[in-house]
């Protein structure tokens, strides 16, 4: 099944199928959980009303660093079986978790200023958050610095593979650290340290995230997709 | 016996190394003055000395960052372009052993001669004598890692044609953790709590940054000769 649909066009035909349905999903799931986060669940007893950026901060915290190990996944994929739709979806994945990462960043920072009353700290979780930017920032650029894409894919899945070292970092930085960010609530083995009435907005809000990345992600491959075909008819007539 | 030769081979590649390095005398010159120069911008940027010799670690650690990335832009670049790296290859010698070489040429010509000119910045900081051995243990051990990772960033600019500064935005993220550690090793062992644990980390930057660098640098030398 999977081999089957490692052929970029057959990849084509069922991301035109699937991508209008997970946006629909998406945009379903977007209002359910605004709904839920603005008048479904009551404001904390000492951050108040603040809170509720949580419900949009945690999703694209974990989708930052999820969207990178996909990256890193494709990357090695990249080089070991050498397969053009792995170099596709990490190319594609690249902008999409820079965005995220920076929503994470900008939401943290507004969620900072009344709770620590400052924007910005030098703590190691936000740091390390801030080198996974530049990561990809730095795969974007990689990806099209290149004038041979083949070789930008390659370079890029290089260097995607020496960032993983970033991720455990980003994990655990508040358990080998004291840090002002507070530690993991909600991924805790024993049970999650958070009411089940906000517990509830959060995943919804995280499915809804995860939905729009999948349609983002679908678009972006069909368009890098139709790319490369317009190069080879291009290559094509000028030979 | 087989062994000794590939034993030989490698002191030989590491000697060839050093010979082009020597050759290339401008390189270890004007890595040398922009060290100088740069320091300097920095104490006249400031009115209060004070507040440079609060910052010297800081300001010593980003002009060398900058003044390698600078150098090794030209590093791998000749030997791309008339070929040698590619002899090389074919002349039996892996990838692994061709950037280690590299690398100790690099460090002994390049970061040696460096460490004779940080008491300079002894002069101009007006850094205590003891602060300025704990910035001569630092660069010691953590610029054999600055070095690995300087190379890897020029492997991976050596076929772009144009917009060479991608190399500095690719590689610069690595440095933060030595930055973040070499800073604060140094702080420890200033305020006298002297324990050796504390410059053992620079060396284990070094045993994280070595094997990641050799596999880095293998794939993207592979992908050059392709």
């Amino acid at each position: 099944m999977i081999f089957n649909l490692a052929n970029p066009l057959r990849f084509q035909r069922l991301i035109e199928k699937i991508e209008p349905i997970t946006l629909n999903i998406a945009i379903i799931l977007l209002l359910v959980g605004l709904f839920f986060c603005f008048f479904g669940s009551p404001p904390d007893y000492l951050q108040g009303e603040t809170v509720r950026i949580m419900y949009i901060h945690v999703p694209c915290a974990w989708f930052s660093l999820m969207i990178y190990s996909i990256i890193a996944l494709c990357s090695i994929f990249s080089i070991v079986f050498k397969h053009t739709l792995a170099d596709l979806i990490s190319r594609s994945c690249a902008p999409i978790g820079a965005c995220f990462t920076l929503a994470t960043l900008l939401s943290g920072s507004i969620w900072g200023k009344p709770t620590w009353g400052t924007w910005w700290v030098w703590d190691a979780r936000l740091t390390s958050e801030l080198v996974l930017l530049v990561i990809y920032l730095g795969l974007i650029i990689i990806n099209n610095a290149y004038e041979d894409k083949s070789k930008a894919d390659r370079y890029s899945s290089i260097l995607a593979i020496i960032g993983i070292i970033n991720l455990p970092i980003i994990k655990w930085s508040v358990d080998w650290w004291s840090t002002l960010h507070q530690p993991a609530s909600i991924s805790k083995f024993s049970s999650p340290s958070i009411d089940p009435s906000m517990l509830l907005p959060l995943f919804i809000m995280t499915f809804s995230f995860f939905f729009f990345f999948i349609s983002i992600l679908l678009v972006r491959v069909r368009g890098e997709i139709i790319q490369r075909k317009i190069e080879v008819i291009r290559f094509n007539r000028m030979v | 016996m087989g062994k000794n030769k590939v034993k030989l081979d490698f002191f030989k590649l590491v000697k060839r190394e050093i010979r082009i390095m020597l050759k290339n005398f401008s390189i270890i010159y004007s890595f040398s003055t922009f060290f100088v120069i740069a320091s300097l911008i920095f104490v006249f940027s400031v009115n209060d000395i004070s507040y440079v010799k609060i910052f010297y670690k800081s300001i010593v650690w980003i002009v060398l960052i900058f003044s390698i990335m600078l150098v090794s832009e030209n590093f791998l670049n000749d030997d791309f372009k008339d070929g040698s790296l590619k002899e090389l290859q074919f002349l039996g010698f892996s990838e692994e052993s061709i950037i280690v070489s590299k690398s100790i040429a690099m460090w002994v010509m390049i970061m040696i001669p460096m460490l004779f000119l940080v008491p300079l910045v002894f002069v101009f900081f007006q850094i205590t004598l003891h602060e300025l051995i704990s910035l001569l243990i630092n660069l010691f051990l953590a610029t054999p890692s600055l070095t690995l990772i300087s190379i890897l960033s020029s492997l991976f600019s050596v076929q772009l044609k144009r917009n060479k500064i991608i190399q500095f935005v690719i590689i610069l993220p690595f440095f933060v953790p030595m930055i973040i550690f070499t800073t604060s090793t140094g702080t420890l062992f200033e305020s006298y709590n002297l324990n050796e644990n504390q410059f053992l980390i620079l060396i284990g930057i070094f045993f994280i940054t070595l094997p990641v660098c050799l596999l880095a640098g293998k794939l993207i030398m592979r992908e050059i000769n392709k």
